[in-house]
Parts: structure tokens; sequence; C-alpha cells
């Protein structure tokens, strides 16, 4: 319920700060009588009366029966998969496809409990047949990275 | 008489060699896609739509790909419902409750095929009602003018408040998000950058793709850490995999009046298959009365979720095809395919585009056909993809979104966009704000800006217009009595507690 709160309060701040932003937005000359900044007002306007409800008078979440509750461990999971991914995200280019995602690949198949050899194993063929099968069959261009030698 | 020879006409699109293999991939991949967990209709049809585009699929060869995604994922869910009694997604809680049961009394094979038929029976009603109403709807709707839509979406997000029942507010919300979120970007009108934090990669929006994939994929990646058990015990499909004809007629008439239900549920904007499903159940649970062994593996109880769910998927595509107005998280994906192709979906499609309708609309019978056929033979297969451990599925659901969102832009920035996007969506999950009506806003955000600022440059800023045609009040008199349904239902919820407060006493 707390956590709730604090989101839906952290939600309306931003909501104010991006009608503060959306002030200034006005067209330098205009033949409609509806500007650029009507529409978003309006819709931060109804989020905001909405969230400010939502504040004080919190909906109770219901939370279904086989849910676990989250504890220190699952947090730092969560904390973790989500830095892998944004490793992924960040190497995606210069490491290539096929290299960043056996890097991220391994280590997130880790965290879901997989064993290493398994894990190490099809990773690796599973990010070179994504790439054969993205790039070469389906002309989804994906970058090579470092290893560019391979195609010259 | 038009429509018939239309529908021939469309069949003549659908039944080309190229279509039928798109529909036939379309309807194997679905399957797969619906079968692993995490993994819905709307993460189905996102992943592809980039690839679609890639591959340089005409038109209407994508969108019988993504529809036919959108039958086989709607099939696939069931298979882990009844085999694993683990819904795949949220349509099917129902299948399980009598699909699981059967599977457990050795009778898997039959469930499935039963399940699958009644499905078939389902889309084919509803296929049936879009070939009657669609065009007649398209033809209706010509007469709205940008008042009119506007009015329209307004109902559209309300009436998703409305139908989703216990937290009519957060839908509000989430709506509200996925209407602010389409204004990011270069504003079309004025040319003034909007909410862009002078950045480039936002200049012309959050792709659609990426917003999807990260509420989505992302989120459910993470939501799937918190899930300890490993890969499940699927129960054999051994035995008798057909259901017989006494079996098919013992549910017949669950099938016709769910059809008829699942299809009207389908077609109001924000029900979908979830209510569907659900009041299918209730209602053949209700009217089977003491003869029925509903909640034991009951044929009827099987039977009345599927078809409700089958015929209200395709009903969901009438409202999107003729007026342009998604009803559900699925086909606002659709209509975010369409616009990649630059085509608005809308009454004129009918007229300019009836290649494109009526080859949707044919290939839809003909993915159900397939999906019926399918399921002899691949049963065994799918049921071998059941057992693949969440190890080994996760990072490649990862990779393959990274894939998916990279090959719409080719920038990295998506990327971290994506993982953004995703733990915002985690948030949200885990605070139990529903996350398809963001999708649903993101699409009609445009659309309802657009048509206010039109409706109001008609009007030179007088606000009346959008009160003052028939069609408009009628609206706004629907938009009312949905904005008082969940308060009603509140209401009578507490009087309904205070009695039984009393009754305590």
């Amino acid at each position: 319920m707390v956590l709730q709160r604090v989101f839906t309060g952290a939600l309306l701040l931003v909501c104010i700060a991006l009608a503060v932003m959306a002030w200034p937005y006005k067209a330098s000359f205009s033949y409609e009588p509806v500007g650029p900044r009507a529409f978003p007002l309006l819709m931060l306007g109804l989020m905001g009366l909405s969230l400010l409800y939502q504040l004080f008078r919190p909906t109770p979440i219901v939370h279904s029966e086989e849910e676990p509750a989250l504890d220190r461990e699952t947090l730092i999971k969560i904390a973790a998969c989500i830095g892998l991914l944004l490793v992924f995200a960040g190497l995606f280019e210069p490491l290539g496809f096929i290299l960043s995602s056996i890097l991220i690949g391994i280590p997130m198949a880790r965290l879901y409990g997989g064993r290493w050899l398994a894990s190490t194993v099809v990773v690796i063929i599973m990010s070179i047949a994504l790439y054969l099968l993205f790039d070469k069959a389906m002309d989804v261009p994906l970058p090579l990275g470092v290893l560019d030698f391979v195609e010259n | 008489m038009d429509t018939l020879s239309y529908l021939a006409q469309g069949f003549g699109v659908a039944l080309t060699p190229y279509n039928l293999i798109a529909a036939l991939c379309g309807t194997l991949i679905g399957t797969v896609v619906g079968l692993l967990p995490g993994l819905g209709p709307i993460n189905g049809v996102a992943l592809l739509i980039p690839i679609a585009f890639a591959l340089g699929l005409p038109p209407e060869s994508a969108l019988i790909l993504l529809s036919a995604v959108y039958l086989g994922c709607e099939y696939g869910g069931r298979i882990s419902s009844i085999l694993l009694n683990i819904p795949g997604e949220a349509s099917t809680v129902m299948t399980t409750l009598d699909g699981y049961p059967m599977a457990r009394q050795g009778m898997a094979g039959v469930a499935l095929s039963l399940s699958a038929w009644s499905s078939f029976i389902g889309a084919l009603i509803a296929t049936c009602g879009m070939v009657l109403f669609a065009p007649l709807l398209a033809k209706w709707a010509i007469a709205f003018g940008p008042a009119e839509y506007f009015v329209l979406m307004v109902f559209a997000i309300v009436c998703l408040g409305g139908m989703a029942g216990n937290r009519p507010l957060k839908t509000f919300i989430a709506a509200l998000i996925g209407l602010f979120l389409s204004n990011i970007g270069i504003d079309a009108n004025s040319g003034v950058y909007r909410f862009t934090g002078d950045s480039v990669h936002l200049a012309d929006g959050i792709q659609f793709v990426v917003l999807v994939l990260g509420l989505f994929s992302v989120s459910e990646i993470l939501l799937l850490l918190e899930k300890t058990h490993q890969g499940q015990e699927a129960v054999k499909a051994t035995g008798r995999m057909m259901f017989n004809l006494k079996e098919a007629a013992s549910v017949f008439m669950v099938n016709i009046r769910c059809g008829l239900l699942g299809f009207i549920m389908g077609v109001l904007p924000g029900a979908g298959a979830t209510l569907a499903s659900a009041v299918a159940y209730m209602t053949e649970k209700r009217m089977a009365g003491k003869s029925g062994t509903f909640g034991q593996g009951d044929m009827r109880g099987l039977a009345a979720p599927e078809t409700a769910i089958g015929a209200s998927a395709c009903g969901a595509l009438v409202p999107m095809l003729t007026l342009g107005v998604p009803g559900s998280g699925t086909t606002a994906v659709m209509i975010g395919a369409l616009s990649l192709y630059n085509i608005t979906p809308g009454p004129m499609l009918f007229q300019q585009q009836p290649d494109i309708v009526w080859g949707l609309i044919a290939s839809l019978f003909i993915a159900n056909i397939m999906l019926v056929i399918l399921n002899i033979p691949m049963i065994r297969v799918f049921t071998r993809i059941l057992a693949v451990p969440n190890w080994a599925l996760v990072p490649i659901i990862a990779i393959i979104t990274g894939i998916g969102v990279y090959a719409v832009h080719a920038t990295t920035f998506d990327l971290f966009m994506m993982v953004g996007i995703g733990i915002f969506g985690y948030i949200l999950r885990k605070l139990d704000f529903p996350l398809s009506p963001i999708l649903l806003g993101f699409i009609l955000g445009g659309l309802m800006e657009q048509n206010l600022r039109r409706a109001l440059s008609i009007s030179n800023g007088a606000l009346e217009i959008l009160w003052s045609s028939p069609i408009t009040l009628t609206v706004w008199v629907l938009t009312a009595i949905m904005l008082l349904l969940p308060v009603l239902r509140i209401w009578r919820g507490r009087s309904a507690k205070v009695v039984d407060a009393l009754n305590d006493v």
C-alpha cells in the first residue's frame, strides 16, 4: 500500500513536470483554433486528477494465489536481469549481435536456474542460429560488430 | 449479393499459394508463441511486425500472417491450460476449469481436439457475423465526421474502464498514460516538438513496437524471475485424439449460443476474450444446473469458454476494420502494423482496398480450418515444447525481443528505451495496473487528437460540435452509462457487504 502511494505520488509529480514542460508549446503561426498543447494538457490534467484520487483512496492490490511475496533475493535477481538487459543494449552495436547475446544470454540462463554447461551450449547455438535466421534468411539486418571480419 | 462476390474475391486473394503459406506459417508460429509462458498474442503479433516489414511482404499477406498468428496464439494458450493447468493468458483461465480435469481422466486428446473444434465453430459464427455486419457498419460509419470519431474514441476508452470490473480507476489511468505517450514527438499540425527533451531519437515519437515489446515482453521476463518452479510435467496426451460425433453433438448447442455471445462481446470495445469466456462459462454452468459436472471435466464447460474466445477474437476485428477503432490490445497492435504500411483502417478501407479486407476475412476461415487440422498431427510436438525449461527459454525470448526492437529503426537508443519501458511496465504490473489500456490509448491518442482538432477547426473553436449531432449525443449517453457502471457496481458491492455484515451479527 505504501509502495503504491509512493508510485502514485511520483507519477503525479511527473505529470506536473510534464504539464509545466507543455505550457510554452505554441504554434508559431496557426490557422486552427486548437494548438499543440491543448490535448496533452487535457490528458495530463485528467491523469493528475485520477492520480490524486488514487493517492487518497488507493485501490487494494489483488494478488493472485501463486504469486510469492517479493523478497531480497528476488529483488537482487531482478536488478541483475535489468543490468544484463542494459548491457545488451549498450554492447549490441559495438560487440555485434552474436557476441553480445552470448555474453548476456549465459548469465541470464544461470539466473533462471540453468546449469553452466547446458546454458553455455544452448545460448551459443541459439545466438548463432538466430543470427542466421534473422539476418540471412529474413533480411533483418543485425550488426556483426567485432566479428565483421568473418563476412569479408 | 455484393457481399458474396466480394467474399469470393477475398477467397481468391487468400487462396493464392503465397498467402496460404503465410497463413500456415502464421498459425504455426502463433501456436508455438501462445504455448510459451510469458508470450501471448500481443507479443507474438508485435514481434512479427518488423519482421513482416523487413521481409517485404505485401500488406495483405502481412495482415493475413498477423491475424493467423493472433488466432494461433489464442489456440496455443489452450494447450498449456489443458495439459498443464497453467493458463497462458487471462482469457484461458476458464478453459483450465474443465479442460485440465478432462486431461487427468485420460481424455487429453479429446479435450484438445474438442476445444479446437469449439473454437473453430465460434470463429466461424463470428466470421459469418463479420461478413454480414461489417459492410453495413462501414457504410454507416462513412457518415461519421471528426466529432463523431472523437466521441466514439472517448467511448472506447471509457468502455475499457467500465468493463474491466474491479479496478476502473487504474484502467483509466493506464489508458491516459497511453494517450499521453502518443503525444511525444513532433506535432504534425504545427511542427512543434513535444516532450522530446531535444533528443533526435524521440522526434518521431516512441516507436509502437518498442512500447509493446517493452511493456509486455521485458516486464514478463522480469515477472518470470519470481516464479521458481521449473518446467512442469505435462499430462501425457495418449489414447483417442479425436472427439467422436456423439461428443460433438452434445456440445453443439453450447457452441452456437457461446459463439453468438462471444461475437457480440468481441465487437464491443474493451470487453474482449477474457470477459467473453468468463460470461460464457458462467451462463452455461447456470443453464446446465444440477445435470452438469462443471469443474470436474464437463465437456460443455470446456466448449463454452473456447467457443466464446474463438468468436470474440474474430469479433474484435470488426470495430478495427470498420471504424479504425481497436477494441483490444491485440487489435491495437494490428492497427499499429497497418499504419506501418500507411493503411488507415476505417470505413473507407472497404471501398478503397477491398482486397485487403475481404482477403483477411477469407483467410480467417482458412486459418481456423488449418488450426483444427494441424492439431491432430502436431499435438505431440507441441507437448514437447511445453517441457522446455525457463532457463533456456527466457534468454532466447530476451534476445528475440531485442532483435524485434532493433529491426524497427536500427538504433540502440530504442533498446535502452525498451528496457526503461519494461521496468515501468513491471512496476505497473506489480501494482495491479492493467497494461493493454496503455496500448489502446497509445494507438487511439494520435487519432483522437487529430479528430478533436479537425472537429474544432470545422466549428471554428465552438465546442458544441462535439455533442450537436444525434450520433454524438447517443454515444455520449452510452459513455455516461459506461462511466456509471463501475460506480454502480461498487455501490452494489458495498451494500451487499453491509447485508452480509448484518447477517453475521
